[in-house]
């Protein structure tokens, strides 16, 4: 007899149900009546961790064999496969990249989904690998290939992954297994009418698989899809200076009044210009925007000098269109309460926590406003006052002072004080924390202005540092020291290349890690020094008790 | 444990001729009480856990047929039962993990071994080797060569597997030597079918206990003078004993081929892969049927040196097939050439890697090599272009990737009430420095993955806090130890906690509470809630950790003066304690237990409570947290402090910014750690509680519909 096993390799997720999805496969075979095997390693795949489970099948009838037994292999054999079914994108990847898969034998089916892994979700900056990268993959090692939103359509049918991706084996044909005898071994032998709630969603998930694997949807529009959405990710991250961003921003210009300039800049800076006008005059009023468009313009001006071409698309323009508006519109309280008390926001949640019509939602939003926080409110005198006394405090050995709050946004009272801290944006010009913001503004615009006469790559690079500057207190003030340290040290060395090269390197550096730790080291490689450390109160926490006075106490 | 084997338990009561379909560890459990064991015990581990868990969940069965079932303390206290089977007729099993759990057996399985048994003694291992491992890549077969024990290592095909387990026990009763079952990984798991037999009833039982103890009797005593007489008897009696029993039963295999000049020795388990491999190169069929004999070792110790040297004669070569390292097998194979002066040739780790699983893929490459020395042609030739073929598509498949894919290692389940106590470890050494962190066996292992990555060393299941005793006297700094309560009850309580307490050391050790060992599957310890706290409790989504005070107690007991107990959620306050513990004018032992149930045992209680509420009609809350994607900085630092799976990324929907935005996605199960940490490390405002209420009361209602129209008054669109 020359037949040989048909494998398949599954690959999921710990708690995904691929335990419960071996059995109906082999249960499967069994009521088919073809000897079958199937094993697994979930013991480190337990709480999410990657795990593969591993079936093989023999084509011939067990009544046909009189009585013989294949020897099945226990463990998946690289390029010897005929399938490769899978429940998430970077998991397919990674066994495509073992070598798994056979161009010339292996059949993909794998859901476009992806379920980050830490390493990817913990990075402060992007972390997330690119799913066209992966995509490629799939495309390059396999005889052919189907992909879909496994997840999608697990969460549609109401039930698990594992009843999806048998839906998809079954419904490519892979094995000689007519689909009642998988239908069969979901149910677990019951009648059909008489099988339960979750065998019922489980069917469900299947017949939806399958009928997509069957019926050879989806591809196509997926592959067009990712594509899509590359292009658009690509130009989130600011890749391509020519897009023209046509899709509903371009009514941000609509609303904004002639006379505000925006038309006077080239097209390609003209979405963000826009997006970042409308902002600020929502941040803090009409002339706040426009100081925002007029100094804009100054960064136009240094590029239409160091680029009359404009042979790279107004980058620098752009850029700065992009991170000036930001960091204008920085977050402070006022802003966080505005923000979380609108009625926008109230029907956000309601959908993230998809609330059923007669469900009541009580939200409650966390808060810790400390001293930096109101200070930033107050006159410049009174902050420092302000600031001097939390310092004394931390001095002596106490935890900075701090406001821990749960305020109950669905309530009158509490709608009505985030209101009320909201209408306090009047007050925001004449606090401290918005003088000091603008200096620091400033700064980095004559960085990229001084930069840009030396050379537009220098100045394209201390525009893209904008990207520092993010978020509240402690991220933020590391953001604004790290572009400090960049423009005083880096952005004046006497060589334009060396200072655009180092620029580069030291921006994602600073994104490497909390601690500033490869920042520090990129610093140092082009000759500038390393950032003052921070004072911290209580560093070392030395033993109490010398070891000597110890002994004597025992003794 | 609430994981229900009710369908495993069936199947455990299969009569003669029905046919059992299911994974091989349970297969094996049938098999015992096919063979009449009178008594089982363990400790769960992967990938064996399942034996004991389905046998302690059988009870009720196991007492018809007169079987003791019971779940030790650790394999030490497993192995030591086996002691039952000295002096009486009694087959005893045990099981555990293996390199791990036989490193923790080996006082009692030397003691054992020496007077040797009456009754049929079996320790069924799960050998955790190779891919999925979780522990030291270490073989179990150096334990069965110094303790003199019978190592069975059969073929992974449930029948045969089953066949072994009734032959392990009368081979060590013919031997009087106890005899070690092992089954690799995926054995364990494999999915198959055998034709079941009767449970044989012990003959002596719980049901038919004996009357009197045996004779006094010295030589079953690991007691000198007699024990220099055992070991006589080892290489005397015993051995010699059981290489009869396994040549007069056919255990090991042979299997004849073709090109009789050449044979391969291997390892029962792995038959599979060898076939698989032999069939690459064209050396075998669909079912098996080789073209060079086999000699199947399903007993690897001891050898038989006449089937051995038998085998070999007349070959121009043969290949030992052996994973793993040192070569014990080999080693004595060439012995027993050498000494019989047979020529023939002898391969094996020449042709075949030293240490590491011996997949079809490295198995095909010596086999590959050995094939085409000696028999050379196309099959071959043919697995060679297969595997360069391999070789060249990760290459390319690397070359197509800008940097290696990121790993996936398990993590905390999500709501795991021991990721609050990372974050707040993280927050406390922000600011007291970094510690030295002597990290322990169990899911808060999973500490030393991101986002925490924190622990200095493993030395063992519970041995953190004795793992630190060199340090600590070293270090300006105090240490910190950490332990799960498995760990805990396990081996932690003597050897780290006595003996830190007895030496009057300065440490801290931080035991997680949560009423089970979770990583082994959650199986019940001595500080497990009992059934009443468990569903007695009005609201059953409660932690019920704290209405067992054994730890503390036992703790109290012993001498510790220091404890402060803190629910885990509480990140500020845990932090404040770390801190206090780090600071304290006390110089001795400062104990801090962290209470939180395990959120996979509360979630088993919860869900049905909250289906039969919902279908009841009445008030149900969920609680799920969000993140506002207009506030949320994209900076991530709340990840970097909690790394739970439902809080990941999404595409930043404000196309100024280029960061992606936190989200938490559906599978929240709303354990508030997210808020904690908000507050403890003073993260972006950007979190929100939901609090859902299904079927609310109508003054609640009315109090809702009365705050929504304020609520509509006040805000802005």
């Amino acid at each position: 007899m020359k037949a040989t096993p048909i494998t398949l390799l599954v690959c999921a997720l710990g708690g995904e149900g691929g335990g419960v999805l071996t059995e109906w496969l082999v249960e499967a075979a069994r009521l088919a009546g073809f000897p079958a095997q199937a094993t697994s390693i979930p013991g480190v795949a337990q709480r999410t961790g990657a795990t593969t489970y591993y079936i093989e099948l023999f084509p011939v009838l067990q009544s046909q064999l009189c009585g013989r037994q294949p020897v099945f292999s226990l463990s998946p054999v690289p390029g010897a496969l005929d399938a490769l079914v899978s429940s998430e994108l970077l998991e397919t990847a990674r066994q495509i990249g073992n070598g798994m898969t056979s161009p010339e034998r292996t059949r993909v089916l794998t859901s476009s989904a992806r379920l980050l892994t830490t390493q990817e979700r913990m990075q402060m900056s992007d972390g997330r690998r690119d799913p066209a990268e992966l995509l490629k993959l799939v495309r390059a090692f396999s005889r052919e290939h189907q992909v879909f939103d496994m997840n999608a359509v697990a969460r549609e049918c109401g039930t698990v992954v594992s009843a999806v991706l048998l839906g998809a084996i079954a419904g490519s044909g892979l094995f000689p297994i007519e689909r009642r005898f998988y239908e069969e071994a979901v149910r677990g032998g019951v009648p059909h009418e008489k099988a339960n709630a979750s065998a019922q969603a489980s069917l469900r998930g299947f017949a939806k698989a399958f009928e997509i694997v069957s019926q050879r949807q989806t591809q196509a529009d997926f592959v067009s899809q990712v594509l899509k959405a590359q292009a658009m990710d690509s130009r989130l991250r600011g890749n391509d200076a020519g897009a023209d961003g046509n899709d509903g921003r371009a009514t941000a210009l609509s609303v904004i009044p002639a006379e505000a300039g925006i038309h006077g800049f080239p097209p390609p800076v003209r979405e963000f210009a826009s997006l970042g006008y409308v902002r600020l005059a929502d941040y803090q009023g009409r002339s706040y925007a426009d100081l925002y468009t007029r100094r804009l313009r100054q960064v136009l001006d240094a590029e239409t000098a160091a680029d009359p071409q404009a042979a790279n698309g107004h980058a620098i323009t752009r850029e700065t269109a992009r991170w000036l508006a930001l960091w204008m519109a920085f977050d402070d309280i006022v802003r966080v309460a505005d923000l979380k008390s609108r009625a926008s926001r109230h029907d956000r949640v309601l959908r993230e926590v998809k609330a059923g019509e007669d469900d009541l939602v009580k939200v409650f939003d966390h808060f810790k406003p400390g001293v930096p926080e109101f200070a930033a409110l107050l006159p410049s005198s009174l902050a420092q006052k302000l600031v001097a006394w939390d310092r004394r405090r931390i001095a002596a050995g106490k935890e900075p002072w701090a406001m821990p709050l749960k305020i109950g946004t669905h309530t009158a009272a509490g709608m009505l004080a985030l209101r009320t801290l909201a209408a306090m944006k009047a007050l925001r010009p004449r606090g401290s924390r918005f003088a000091f913001e603008q200096k620091m503004i400033e700064r980095w615009l004559d960085g990229v202005v001084q930069g840009t006469k030396r050379g537009w790559a220098l100045g394209h690079e201390v525009a893209h540092c904008g990207r520092l500057i993010k978020g509240y207190g402690a991220t933020n003030e590391r953001g604004k020291d790290n572009l400090l340290h960049v423009l005083d040290h880096l952005a004046v060395l006497p060589e334009t290349e060396a200072a655009t090269h180092a620029i580069a390197e030291a921006r994602a550096a600073a994104l490497a890690d909390d601690a500033g730790q490869a920042l520090d080291a990129t610093l140092v490689r082009h000759g500038a020094p390393k950032r003052e450390p921070k004072p911290q109160p209580i560093r070392f926490m030395r033993r109490p008790v010398p070891r000597e006075s110890m002994d004597e106490r025992r003794a | 444990m609430e994981v229900s084997f009710s369908k495993e338990i069936g199947q455990l009561r299969l009569k003669e001729g029905e046919v059992f379909h299911g994974e091989g560890i349970l297969a094996i459990t049938k098999a015992l009480l096919q063979s009449g064991v009178a008594y089982v015990g363990g400790y769960q581990g992967a990938p064996v856990s399942h034996l004991l868990d389905v046998m302690v969940q059988a009870r009720p069965y196991l007492d018809e047929l007169g079987v003791h079932v019971e779940a030790c303390s650790n394999e030490a206290s497993a192995a030591a039962m086996l002691g039952a089977s000295i002096h009486y007729p009694l087959r005893g099993a045990v099981t555990w993990k293996s390199i791990v759990g036989t490193n923790v057996a080996s006082d009692a399985l030397s003691n054992l071994s020496s007077p040797g048994v009456k009754g049929g003694a079996l320790i069924v291992v799960g050998e955790d080797y190779g891919e999925g491992a979780s522990v030291i890549q270490e073989r179990t077969h150096a334990y069965a060569l110094k303790s003199t024990m019978c190592l069975l290592d059969p073929r992974p095909h449930l029948p045969q597997m089953v066949k072994m387990v009734e032959h392990g026990f009368r081979l060590s009763e013919a031997s009087n030597m106890p005899a070690i079952l092992e089954l690799r990984i995926r054995a364990c798991h494999v999915r198959g079918s055998f034709v079941a037999a009767d449970n044989r009833p012990p003959p002596v039982s719980t049901r038919q206990l004996m009357e009197d103890p045996a004779k006094f009797d010295y030589m079953r005593l690991a007691h000198p003078p007699v024990t220099f007489r055992h070991e006589k008897l080892k290489s005397e009696e015993r051995i010699p004993a059981a290489r009869q029993y396994i040549v007069d039963n056919g255990l090991n295999e042979l299997m004849p081929g073709e090109h009789d000049d050449l044979g391969i020795i291997v390892q029962g388990g792995l038959y599979n892969a060898l076939i698989r491999s032999l069939q690459q190169c064209g050396l075998a069929n669909a079912f098996g049927e080789s073209k060079i004999p086999l000699l199947v070792l399903n007993v690897t110790y001891p050898l038989v040196p006449e089937q051995v040297a038998q085998f070999c004669a007349g070959k121009r070569a043969v290949l030992v097939v052996e994973e793993g390292q040192p070569d014990y097998i080999e080693q004595e194979i060439a012995a027993h050439l050498r000494r019989r002066d047979l020529q023939t040739k002898l391969h094996g780790k020449d042709l075949l890697p030293l240490g590491g699983e011996y997949t079809v893929e490295v198995l095909s490459q010596g086999l590959a090599h050995f094939a085409s020395s000696y028999l050379p042609g196309e099959g071959p030739e043919e697995a060679k272009r297969w595997l360069a073929g391999n070789q060249q598509r990760r290459q390319s498949a690397a070359a197509l990737l800008d940097q290696p894919l990121p790993a996936r290692p398990p993590s905390f389940c999500v709501g795991c009430p021991e990721r609050p106590v990372f974050a707040a470890l993280k927050l406390a050494q922000e600011k007291m420095g970094p510690v030295h962190v002597a990290a322990d066996i169990g899911c808060h292992a999973f500490g030393t993955f991101e986002p925490f990555s924190m622990g200095h060393s493993i030395l063992g299941y519970g041995m953190s806090l004795a793992s630190r005793a060199g340090v600590s006297p070293m270090m300006q700094r105090r240490t910190l130890a950490i332990m799960g309560d498995g760990g805990f009850w396990h081996n932690g309580l003597l050897t780290g906690v006595q003996s830190a307490v007895f030496n009057g050391d300065d440490a801290v050790l931080l035991i997680f509470k949560n009423g089970y060992t979770s990583a082994t599957g959650t199986q019940e310890i001595i500080s497990t809630p009992a059934e009443d706290a468990k569903f007695g409790a009005g609201d059953k989504s409660q932690s019920v950790v704290h209405t067992n005070r054994t730890i503390e107690s036992t703790l109290q007991g012993l001498g510790v003066k220091w404890m402060r107990t803190v629910h885990t959620y509480h990140v500020d306050e845990m932090r404040r304690t770390i801190l206090d513990a780090f600071t304290s004018d006390f110089n001795g032992l400062k104990v801090i237990v962290a209470e939180g149930e395990c959120q996979l045992e509360r979630q088993r209680r919860i869900k049905p409570w909250i289906a039969s509420l919902l279908k009841k009609g009445q008030r149900v809350m969920r609680v799920k947290y969000g993140v506002d994607e207009d506030v949320c900085t994209g900076d991530h630092a709340c990840i970097r402090l909690s790394g739970c799976p439902t809080l990941t990324l999404k595409d930043n929907p404000d196309p100024l910014k280029v960061d992606p935005v936190a989200t938490v996605v559906d599978g929240c199960v709303g354990c508030g750690l997210c808020g904690a940490n908000a507050h403890a490390a003073t993260l972006c405002p950007s979190f929100y509680r939901a609090e859902v209420v299904q079927n609310p009361k109508w003054h609640e209602r009315l109090l809702h519909s009365l705050r929504g129209a304020v609520m509509r008054a006040l805000q802005p669109a």
